[in-house]
């Protein structure tokens, strides 16, 4: 599942994939290879099972009808010896990889989640969430279980298929013939037939893709479906690929179960022609009846490895292309190292100063471009302007999630760049529009930016943030769950919360991103209040959507196509008359 | 889950089929031993090659029986699980569309998607699983038992043994670790939690300096994860080895026993071995039984998500045929309306009254949550009022045919939203027989012309699923001119002008002035340049109306009114705004 975006990964990626896996997989080599050796001896143990028992029964033929029990029962012991002994290094080499798998599992997410950490933001926003959540959980799991999975399957077949080969070469070389020819055939036959469900299967999984993107149009679309009576219509389109589904997941489900029947009928062959030809050697007195019983269980043992090893290909396929995206993701490159030794700055007084500063997305494309403004120590910033015109890129250079292209900031006088990031983060406290919450109690939230933060702090932020009462509603106050998704506090709410949160923090400057819409006109008033107690005295950058904000504002910089096109207070720019007159007028008055 | 079989009914004979196959193989691969022991005691032991022959040749034709009919029962099983998911699939899906909003708000969308699809998978892999095994595993016990008796009824104490070793290990296995499993599911969600929580507020964990607190946090709940999951795999690991404990030592027993038999009757010689073949038939069949128990309640939960859906009831019901004449003229009127959601005891919409004619607009304005959106959704009846009566051209809405009743009326919801197709074919997404004149002209009027002819193809021009390929201004103005295109009585706009810039808010409410003199129009919007110049608007509080009435009429007297304007206007544009009413007055 998850998206796959190389499925048909190139040899050089798979090679790639194998060297990493190689790697990660190191600190476990001892414990592999003793579990390996253990596998290897169960296997060797429980071949001579079946050969005893045989024996067991050739002593009861020829001693006849004075059974001779002195050697029987010394056989049967060697027997629950062996089956117990078997048994035992089993469960050791089942256990040891067990915990192989369990480990390495942990390590690689820890690795996933600390390279989350360290990667650069410009690689999430070209990247899906769903994609690297994916390659956390269902790759991983993928990896390690087949992993572990592979080792003892592969070393347990490999033994056993060896040790049963010679087993029987060793009873009969004729009946043994049998088993070699038919063998080999059924696993070819089988092997072309599964080739055929795959093809079946893909066509199904695209079928099903389709099917699914269809679901997903209507279901999102439902109210348009229903305002213009249109259900008739989209179910007709729906059963049309509902039908072809039906009908390739039929072929894909009858091929694949196919495989049992041959093999059945190929096992019972060649069981058949033993019984047959067996027979016959006992009667001309070439082998005795008991190698017979032992000959028809060694057989038995022989098919299952031959098909597990037979299985193993695509068990690697789905192995590499997991790890492929694991490691793809893990060796992604990460933001640049601090400088070392880094510049600090003590105090901070807050006067933030853009130096020709330049951006680029993608390399050609200007996000930004000569961005030059000095902003004095208290002031409020006001950055407007429309959809897609840089402001955003704006905080994010200042909060270094991305590098500028090329010119540089500075923060009383000192170039950030040559901070250590930390530094700089620690310097601007942030209030998104999103208004991300992790899971875990109110307190907890609040403590987010200041850790050593009392109690009384964070009450004193949270009343000033005019959510203490809507805190001390809640069925534990300060200690209730909230998370990110939770529905007992609304949008506006949460809002109010990570207010508070900054103020918790205290740092000296602000960034704040206005929200807009998904709140009501009274939670609105108090999210402007707090805003306003938050910014007092400290450097802010708002992106402005609000007429208090931008006509507040000591400077309101208006941006357009990355660049700062017009610049001043309120006043000043509808003198101006310019392109903040016409998007203010746009925006917020009447024609 | 058994509430689900009765969509295998159509299927019936195909199930019969399948049962008489799985039984016929069933009957076959359980000669085999059988005819085996026959050969070892009357061809092997005699010395008869015959008799060898004839029980070699009735072996090798049983494995044509057994293997066509494994066929034939692996042919059905695929068939009637892809079949019936199909059909299960189709109801689910017919259902959904049924849903009316208040439905809808039970479910998430994400969580009605995976119904319709992962949650069908697991139900037809399951079914696919039941059908093949759940008949053949208890066939093969039941037989293979009879079969056992038949061969050595001396013997027969043995199976009871392999049985309760195989059922007892099995069961406290289950009983240790079954418990663990829930646990396990509740760490590997807390571990998707956090990883996406990251994720999605990587920003703020950045902000805060706090990647090593997260990393931490992470590490502790991964540590908790996989001190389980050694739990769960060192009691899990011990299945294996235990079942090759019992295998083998059911094996040693029918030996020994045989042996011992011999003295008694050499034909135990044979016997012995189909005997012990018909213990590892019972007891492989007994584990697969056991498979299936611990799969069921997976598939049970999956079951039961998509009985949820199947089993809501409609709650709003059209009439076949259209009860009474409405009026030509069209007007939609609001009679002492209330709304409130199934269960819930705060009204959404209270009371509200009013008559929207033909020729008119009625502009609804109001904070988030004012009810505004919910009330014009009363008018499809996409939710249903709890009390009060909704006319429309004089006609109660619940005296309207479904089809008559949505042909009169064009939405444009909030968000555009379109389908994968063409320009054209979104457009005449309500008209499906509207001529390209019409769909042209559609366009025109939604400001849509220009930017549509811009685009590779035109008209015809493909828009991607959920529209992405254009820009949500573009989607809007699609989603206007779809429901231009309808030609409706009522058009419903529900704050369809926002993502629009003035300029074109203003042309597009121009071109459509002259196609509406005959419908009634009504707006939800949120700008105070939308509803100004409506012949009336309603200003919403809370679900209450606290004003009725033109721009000057409200600016004079509703404070909510007053208040809205204000936060919209500058200082001196709300004097202005204030002199202009005075000096009406």
């Amino acid at each position: 599942m998850g998206p796959n975006t190389n499925t048909a990964g190139s040899a050089k990626n798979k090679k790639f994939a194998w060297k990493e896996f190689k790697r990660s997989i190191k600190p476990y080599t001892f414990l592999i290879v003793i579990s390996i050796i253990l596998a290897v001896g169960s296997a060797l143990l429980a071949l001579f099972i079946p050969k005893i028992l045989g024996d067991m029964t050739n002593v009861a033929v020829v001693s006849y009808p004075n059974i001779d029990w002195g050697t029987i029962s010394g056989k049967a012991i060697l027997v629950i010896v062996l089956f117990v002994g078997a048994a035992i290094l089993s469960y050791a080499q089942a256990f040891i990889l067990a915990v192989v798998a369990a480990n390495y599992t942990r390590d690689l997410r820890n690795e996933v989640i600390e390279k989350i950490e360290r990667l650069p933001i410009s690689y999430f926003d070209k990247h899906k969430y769903g994609d690297t959540l994916s390659r956390m959980t269902n790759d991983i799991d993928v990896l390690t279980t087949s992993m572990s999975q592979e080792i003892a399957d592969v070393s347990l077949s490999l033994t056993t298929l060896i040790g049963v080969m010679v087993m029987m070469l060793l009873i009969s070389w004729q009946l043994s013939l049998i088993s070699f020819v038919v063998v080999p055939i059924s696993v070819v036959v089988v092997g072309r037939i599964t080739s055929f469900a795959q093809k079946y299967f893909r066509e199904q999984q695209a079928t099903l893709g389709v099917l699914n993107s269809k679901i997903e149009e209507d279901y999102a679309g439902h109210l348009i479906i229903k305002s213009n009576s249109y259900e008739a219509e989209a179910t007709r389109d729906f059963d049309k690929t509902n039908q072809k589904l039906a009908k390739v997941a039929t072929k894909a489900q009858v091929f694949s179960a196919l495989s049992f029947p041959v093999t059945h009928i190929f096992t019972n062959l060649g069981y058949v022609a033993i019984c047959i030809l067996g027979g016959m050697f006992v009667i001309e007195g070439k082998i005795p009846i008991g190698n017979i019983q032992a000959f028809i269980q060694y057989v038995s043992r022989f098919n299952r490895p031959i098909t597990e090893i037979a299985s193993t290909t695509a068990t690697i396929q789905a192995l590499l292309a997991a790890s492929e995206r694991i490691f793809e993701f893990l060796s992604e490159p990460e933001e640049e190292p601090d400088l070392e030794p880094a510049l600090t700055l003590p105090k901070v007084k807050g006067e933030v100063e853009f130096h020709d500063v330049c951006f680029e997305y993608l390399p050609g494309v200007p996000v930004t471009r000569d961005f030059s403004v000095l902003v004095k120590p208290g002031m409020k910033v006001a950055i407007v302007g429309p959809t897609g015109a840089g402001k955003t890129t704006v905080i994010n250079l200042l909060m270094r999630f991305y590098e500028p292209t090329s010119g540089y900031i500075t923060v009383d006088g000192v170039p950030i760049k040559e901070m250590k990031r930390s530094d700089v983060r620690a310097m601007f406290g942030m209030v998104l529009q999103d208004t991300w919450l992790f899971s875990g109690t109110v307190e907890e939230n609040l403590r987010y930016g200041r850790k050593d933060a009392t109690l009384d702090e964070i009450k004193k932020a949270a009343k000033a943030s005019n959510v203490e009462h809507i805190i001390e509603a809640l069925p534990n106050g300060y200690k209730s769950e909230i998370s990110e998704d939770s529905d007992n506090i609304s949008a506006g709410e949460k809002q109010l919360i990570t207010i508070a949160r900054a103020m918790v923090a205290n740092p000296p400057m602000m960034i704040l991103d206005e929200a807009t819409s998904n709140v009501d006109t009274r939670t609105e008033q108090l999210i402007q209040d707090s805003l306003e107690k938050l910014t007092n005295g400290r450097t802010s950058f708002v992106i402005a959507h609000r007429l208090s904000t931008i006509r507040n504002s000591d400077l309101i910089l208006v941006m357009r196509d990355g660049k700062i096109v017009e610049s001043g207070n309120h006043a000043e720019l509808l003198k101006l008359n310019g392109f903040y007159a016409e998007l203010y007028n746009s925006q917020f008055a009447e024609n | 889950m058994l509430k689900l079989l009765r969509f295998l009914k159509p299927y019936w004979w195909q199930v019969l089929l399948l049962l008489i196959s799985t039984v016929a193989q069933v009957y076959a691969t359980l000669q085999l031993p059988a005819l085996m022991a026959d050969i070892i005691n009357n061809g092997i032991v005699p010395g008869n090659m015959d008799s060898v022959w004839r029980d070699g040749l009735l072996m090798l034709a049983l494995v044509a029986v057994s293997a066509a009919a494994a066929f034939c029962s692996s042919y059905f099983s695929a068939k009637i699980g892809a079949y019936f998911s199909r059909d299960l699939r189709a109801a689910v899906f017919a259902k959904v569309l049924a849903f009316n909003m208040t439905d809808l708000k039970n479910y998430s969308t994400a969580s009605l998607i995976t119904r319709t699809t992962n949650d069908i998978s697991q139900i037809q892999m399951i079914i696919t699983m039941i059908l093949s095994m759940m008949v053949r595993a208890p066939l093969f016990c039941i037989l293979g038992l009879v079969m056992a008796i038949q061969t050595a009824p001396e013997m027969s104490w043995i199976i009871v043994v392999g049985i309760v070793a195989v059922v007892v290990s099995a069961a406290i296995i289950l009983a240790i670790v079954g418990p663990k499993f829930k646990i396990f599911q509740g760490l590997i969600d807390k571990v998707t939690l956090i990883t996406r929580e990251n994720l999605t507020g990587i920003k703020v964990v950045r902000a805060f300096n706090n990647e090593r607190l997260e990393v931490k946090k992470f590490d502790k709940t991964n540590k908790d994860l996989t001190k389980l999951l050694i739990f769960i795999d060192r009691i899990l690991e011990l299945q294996n080895p235990l079942i090759n404990i019992i295998f083998n030592g059911t094996s040693l027993l029918c030996s020994w026993v045989g042996i011992s038999l011999l003295n008694q009757d050499f034909n135990y010689l044979g016997n012995m071995t189909a005997f012990s073949e018909y213990v590892t038939f019972v007891m492989i069949s007994f584990l697969m039984l056991s498979v299936m128990f611990v799969m069921l309640p997976r598939a049970n939960v999956s079951a039961h998500r998509i009985n949820d859906v199947l089993m809501t009831k409609e709650k709003i019901h059209f009439p076949d045929k259209t009860k009474g004449v409405p009026d030509k003229r069209s007007s939609v009127e609001f009679k002492k309306v209330d709304f409130c959601y199934p269960g819930a005891s705060e009204k959404v919409l209270d009371d509200i009254s009013f008559k929207a004619e033909a020729g008119q607009t009625t502009a609804f304005i109001g904070s988030t949550g004012s009810g505004k959106s919910t009330l014009i959704n009363l008018v499809p009846r996409f939710y249903e009022a709890t009390s009060g009566e909704i006319l429309i051209d004089g006609l109660n809405i619940r005296d309207f045919s479904k089809d008559d009743l949505i042909n009169r009326i064009g939405l444009v919801p909030q968000r555009g939203i379109l389908f994968a197709g063409t320009v054209a074919s979104n457009i005449k997404f309500g008209a499906p027989s509207a001529t390209a004149e019409q769909i042209k002209k559609a366009a025109d009027i939604a400001q849509a012309t220009k930017f549509i002819e811009k685009l590779p193809g035109g008209f015809s021009a493909h828009i991607a699923q959920g529209g992405t390929n254009v820009s949500g201004g573009q989607k809007q103005r699609l989603s206007i001119a779809r429901a231009i295109c309808k030609n409706p009585d009522i058009f419903i706009f529900d704050d369809a002008f926002s993502a629009l810039d003035m300029k074109t808010d203003a042309n597009l409410r121009k071109a459509l002035a002259p196609i509406v003199t005959d419908a009634v129009v009504l707006i939800v919007a949120q700008r105070v340049s939308t509803v100004k110049d409506a012949d009336q608007i309603i200003v919403l509080d809370q679900g209450k109306m606290v004003g009725k009435g033109t721009h000057q009429e409200l600016l004079k007297c509703c404070n909510v009114y007053q208040s809205i304007v204000k936060s919209q206007l500058s200082d001196r544009e709300w004097e202005k705004e204030m002199k202009g009413i005075k000096n009406g007055a």
